[in-house]
């Protein structure tokens, strides 16, 4: 390894948290493309099929996970656990927080069609979300924002690598099929 | 559908697996592609017995998802008579006709189907990474809040830590709180004696030695003078109070 993978190896060892290409950098006075380059070399000596360690880039920066065939026994001695998984409620809220952030309660709840402040208080508990200061609107409504752990535990880089919402829209044929039964049920309606 | 329906609407069979509804859109999209059925048609009651009904036969009580599906049929219920009444309740919809509110709700039904496949999408990505483990420190064991000694406390330490606190306080001790030797009433009417036996007199004259009983001689002689019964003089800052009686104005005329 080249001395700035390994000077970029002591970096991440010591931070506790992703270090930024910028941080990281500034720590070793040179350019982003290079530590981009270090990193590279950095990543491919750090595989499962060498170290205990692996590099991971995530929420924001670059950091170490342990390697999946070793986390047994880190959880073994260090008592950590899997998160508990979310509801369908809990996920969907979050899809919303993170695709419409900064968002109010009311935004989510009109998305949702139901109030959803359980959600809300749940996800943030578990460190996903959390308050990212108040609206500009009547009220200042307190607005919600994802966290770098939500980034972390999804093992994502930034919010910019969720795939585009639209990919998510409803099938052509689901949303005619929607439409032409409330449609029908307008006409009978009116008659 | 197990509960019997009474009304001339056509009787709607449902089989939903009401757990994994995230909320009521959700249950009203699965409905409109699913069943034929409406949300006009939908009826609530059947929703609400078949889940009592598994409830029941399951034996088992979960509060978190009996309370998700109770918020599900009231915003279900919500929607549902918004749409049936809106005519006769609802200014802001009064002037939108049929049309146009479904066209609503297919915008609002369309809109919510993208984040609910994002939340799909959400749920895959987590199975994969949420068991990672990443480099972390854990905060200083001095930060961390004192985990209770829960094991150390015993179920007699309860009422032991709570009878103190039902205990009547004891009496506050007053003692060091001199009584009141003189009232107001009683200095004016000794001060109106004096005054009529001796026609004048001076405040260190009749005034008594406590601090506080002077007090009250003083707001008496106040009180003389307010109500013109007798005329205070003194000639300088702190110096002897002269008093002389006045006729008082009703014995005057």
């Amino acid at each position: 390894m080249d001395d700035l993978s390994r000077r970029l190896e002591a970096l991440l060892y010591i931070s506790p948290r992703p270090v930024s290409a910028a941080d990281l950098a500034a720590a070793c006075d040179c350019g982003e493309d290079e530590v981009a380059a270090a990193l590279e070399v950095l990543g491919r000596e750090f595989t499962e099929a060498r170290h205990g360690l692996v590099l991971r880039e995530v929420g924001g920066g670059a950091t170490f996970a342990v390697a999946e065939d070793c986390a047994e026994a880190v959880r073994r001695h260090t008592g950590l656990e899997r998160p508990d998984d979310l509801t369908p409620a809990l996920l969907e809220t979050l899809s919303v927080v993170a695709y419409l952030e900064p968002v109010t309660r009311a935004d989510v709840a009109e998305v949702r069609g139901v109030s959803s402040e359980w959600a809300l208080s749940g996800l943030q508990e578990r460190g996903l979300v959390e308050e990212s200061g108040r609206a500009d609107t009547p009220g200042s409504p307190i607005l919600y924002a994802t966290t770098e752990r939500f980034l972390k535990l999804f093992g994502l880089r930034s919010r910019d690598e969720l795939p585009p919402i639209e990919e998510f829209a409803l099938a052509a044929a689901d949303v005619e099929e929607i439409r032409s039964r409330l449609m029908d049920n307008a006409a009978r309606r009116r008659s | 559908m197990r509960a019997e329906g009474t009304a001339a609407a056509p009787a709607v069979e449902l089989d939903l697996d009401l757990d994994v509804f995230d909320g009521p859109f959700d249950l009203l999209v699965t409905l409109i592609l699913r069943d034929e059925v409406d949300i006009w048609e939908v009826r609530v009651s059947h929703i609400i017995a078949e889940y009592v009904l598994r409830l029941a036969d399951s034996g088992e009580f979960d509060l978190d998802a009996t309370s998700q599906f109770v918020v599900l049929v009231a915003a279900l219920l919500e929607m549902k008579s918004r749409l049936l009444l809106e005519d006769e309740i609802d200014d802001e919809l009064e002037d939108l006709d049929p049309d146009e509110a479904a066209r609503q709700l297919v915008g609002r039904l369309v809109r919510y189907g993208q984040f609910r496949n994002a939340a799909g999408a959400l749920r895959e990505r987590w199975a994969m990474h949420a068991g990672t483990l990443y480099r972390n420190v854990a905060p200083p064991a001095a930060l961390l809040r004192r985990p209770e000694p829960l094991a150390l406390l015993r179920p007699e330490a309860l009422p032991a830590a709570l009878a103190p606190l039902l205990r009547d306080p004891p009496a506050p001790d007053t003692s060091h709180l001199a009584d009141l030797a003189v009232s107001l009433v009683r200095e004016l009417r000794r001060l109106r004696s004096l005054l009529d036996d001796a026609g004048r007199f001076t405040f260190e004259a009749v005034a008594p030695h406590g601090r506080i009983e002077r007090a009250v001689t003083f707001f008496a002689l106040l009180e003389l003078h307010a109500s013109g019964e007798a005329r205070l003089r003194q000639t300088r800052h702190f110096g002897e109070i002269e008093v002389t009686r006045c006729l008082r104005p009703a014995l005057a005329t």
